[in-house]
């Protein structure tokens, strides 16, 4: 009976502990509100075809960035590197931008029935995959933090983003450019929103004990 | 004088654009040199550009010389080319390029009707693509994996359209002086002859494309021939060519091409009338090739046969028609990101005729070799530096080894 009481007592100790360390974090969420869409990138305009290429997809420019500027030191804790995809699908990257962790392994898949080429010469990582046939897949691990620009050497009009991170405070925003940055310890950040190539914007923000913050970053 | 000035002139215009494109290269970074096609309304308008700026030895054999009569190592080019979206059944696609500072050429202009979107199945109209052959589709130069282009369709051989022998050594004089060659028939003014494939300028005509599965066909009916591409018709006779490219995997393209058309101008037509029975004079080629690509490596090969039929006169005694048989294989290898090497061999024959002191090629067979390097500055900044060597059974000048270097910027 004395156990089970102490058991008990443990237990609600344990919790009401969690519960607490819950209530000491948040986070920030809001709105990338880009006001001025990139258009997608055209083919160039092949004259020595004998005809029109084929249709393609063009990529979802709807979509940018947000993460934090600096990190708590909780964000460096060592973390098992993850795995992400970027496929190669009618003559577009899917996704067009994909953020990621130091360490992580991107695959690069093919799923056309064309050959594709990814390569990147961004000096956060160069790499060049080589020709494979559908089906087929090639990956390359991101090893320094920065912007990675990828490209396909075959079709010129190709092209992609991977944003490679230190810490885990970053979200790729929805197509109406809503994102959350969770649990975030109380403190004052600086959050940026990065698209197409650029940060475009940094506001200062404050995140409560517990609580979430609330920032629209309009970019004109 | 004035032309010393000028290739001075074209020298200084060369180093200045291998110097300034490592500092274009620097501004591209600061994207204010585009790096993708421009596109205006709406997508509607595109334009994509090109300069290139090549700088190498003088060719005093000219093996490197076009039709246009300039050399292709020594050359800077400005190309811009534009498609206008009207709608999705018509567009209107052309090019521009201006090479040496001086030959301005509408590379292309011509009209894309699709009578049916949905289907990939087009008509070209105007100054269209040739349909003939693997590597007019390579887009030299961005396609050249090399800095010299392929002798079938460079390099020049003795043949005019407009000037022809009167006798088997009129032509074997001129082996290997295909830069500049006279004939006493038609114009006499010496001019450059003729490549088996021009692919310095493009044909007039119509041409159709469809793709069934595995497979892309094009038709072509065009003013000119593959040898002298036309704006007007310059004879009685229409080219026409066709081509079928089957793509197997995605590693293999194989490709068929046959062109037939008459080729022999028509002051000279004129000139020869009345001196003998006139049947039409038609260049006549076949040509195959293979791409396979895997990996870092991309390896090419193309064959083609060509026939000039030349106009009978009394004195000219030719077994057949005058043919010349290409024969080329390239391939590259990247060695690392953005760093490749590339190789080609390359030749070109010719069938043999009679003259007075014996049995020979009709023009000076070629072997060309050539290897070199590239290196992307950036993604659209391209190094490229190569060695080739040529040799040739005639000519004044018959072995040459050339050291050329080339940047090239392209959106």
């Amino acid at each position: 009976m004395v156990l089970k009481i102490i058991a008990v007592l443990a237990a609600v100790s344990v919790l009401s502990g969690g519960v607490l360390a819950r209530e000491q974090v948040g986070g920030v969420r809001g709105r990338l509100d880009i006001r001025r869409l990139a258009r997608p990138v055209e083919r160039r305009p092949d004259i020595a075809a004998t005809g029109a290429p084929a249709p393609r997809d063009v990529p979802d420019l709807r979509r940018g960035v947000v993460y934090l500027e600096t990190a708590p030191r909780s964000a460096f804790d060592e973390r098992e590197p993850g795995r992400a995809v970027m496929d190669q699908r009618n003559e577009m990257f899917v996704p067009h931008v994909l953020a990621v962790m130091l360490g992580t392994v991107v695959d690069f898949p093919n799923s056309d029935f064309i050959f594709h080429n990814v390569f990147s010469l961004s000096r956060t990582s160069r790499f060049d995959l080589g020709r494979y046939a559908a089906g087929r897949s090639k990956s390359v691990r991101m090893d320094r933090t920065g912007v990675v620009r990828v490209f396909c050497d075959i079709h010129s009009h190709m092209n992609a983003f991977i944003l490679v991170f230190n810490h885990p405070f970053f979200n790729v925003t929805d197509t109406e450019g809503r994102f959350e940055l969770p649990s975030l310890p109380a403190g004052t950040y600086n959050v940026v929103g990065w698209y197409e190539g650029e940060a475009r914007i940094t506001r200062a923000v404050v995140v409560p004990p517990g609580g979430w913050a609330e920032i629209d970053l309009v970019v004109p | 004088m004035r032309g010393g000035l000028r290739a001075a002139m074209m020298r200084c215009g060369a180093l200045g654009c291998l110097l300034l494109l490592p500092l274009c290269a620097r501004v591209s970074n600061a994207q204010v040199l585009p790096e993708q096609p421009v596109s205006l309304a709406n997508g509607r308008l595109v334009f994509g550009g090109e300069v290139t700026a090549t700088i190498a030895p003088e060719d005093p054999g000219f093996f490197n010389y076009t039709s246009y009569a300039f050399n292709a190592l020594r050359n800077v080019r400005f190309g811009v080319s534009a498609e206008i979206k009207a709608s999705e059944r018509l567009q209107l696609l052309g090019e521009v390029r201006l090479d040496q500072g001086r030959v301005l050429n509408t590379y292309g202009l011509y009209l894309r009707v699709r009578p049916w979107p949905a289907r990939r199945f087009d008509i070209q109209a105007g100054r269209i693509p040739p349909t003939f052959g693997a590597m007019t589709r390579t887009a030299y130069g961005s396609g050249n994996i090399l800095i010299g282009q392929p002798l079938a369709y460079q390099y020049l051989a003795s043949i005019r359209p407009d000037a022809v022998p009167a006798t088997t050594d009129d032509l074997l004089r001129m082996r290997g002086r295909g830069w500049l060659s006279t004939f006493p028939v038609g114009n006499t003014t010496p001019a450059p002859g003729v490549p088996m494939v021009n692919t310095s300028e493009w044909d007039t005509g119509v041409q159709a494309h469809v793709v069934t599965g595995l497979f892309d066909w094009t038709a072509a009916v065009t003013a000119g021939t593959l040898s002298d591409p036309q704006f007007h018709d310059n004879n009685t006779g229409k080219q026409i060519a066709g081509r079928v490219v089957a793509r197997p995997t995605a590693a293999v393209v194989l490709g068929l091409s046959l062109s037939q058309g008459a080729w022999i101008d028509r002051s000279l037509e004129d000139a020869i009338a009345g001196q003998a029975s006139y049947d039409r004079s038609d260049q006549t080629a076949i040509g195959g090739d293979a791409e396979f690509s895997t990996g870092a490596w991309l390896v090419r090969g193309e064959v083609i046969r060509s026939t000039w039929q030349m106009p009978a006169q009394p004195t000219l005694h030719l077994q057949g028609p005058l043919a010349a048989v290409s024969s080329l294989i390239e391939g590259r290898y990247k060695i690392a990101p953005g760093f490749y090497v590339a190789v080609r061999g390359d030749r070109l024959g010719y069938s043999t005729i009679t003259g007075e002191r014996g049995e020979n090629t009709w023009d000076a067979v070629i072997w060309r070799t050539e290897g070199g390097v590239g290196y992307s500055l950036t993604r659209n900044i391209v190094f490229k530096g190569s060695v080739q060597h040529n040799r040739r059974d005639g000519g004044r000048v018959r072995r040459d080894s050339l050291v050329a270097a080339q940047v090239m910027y392209w959106f």
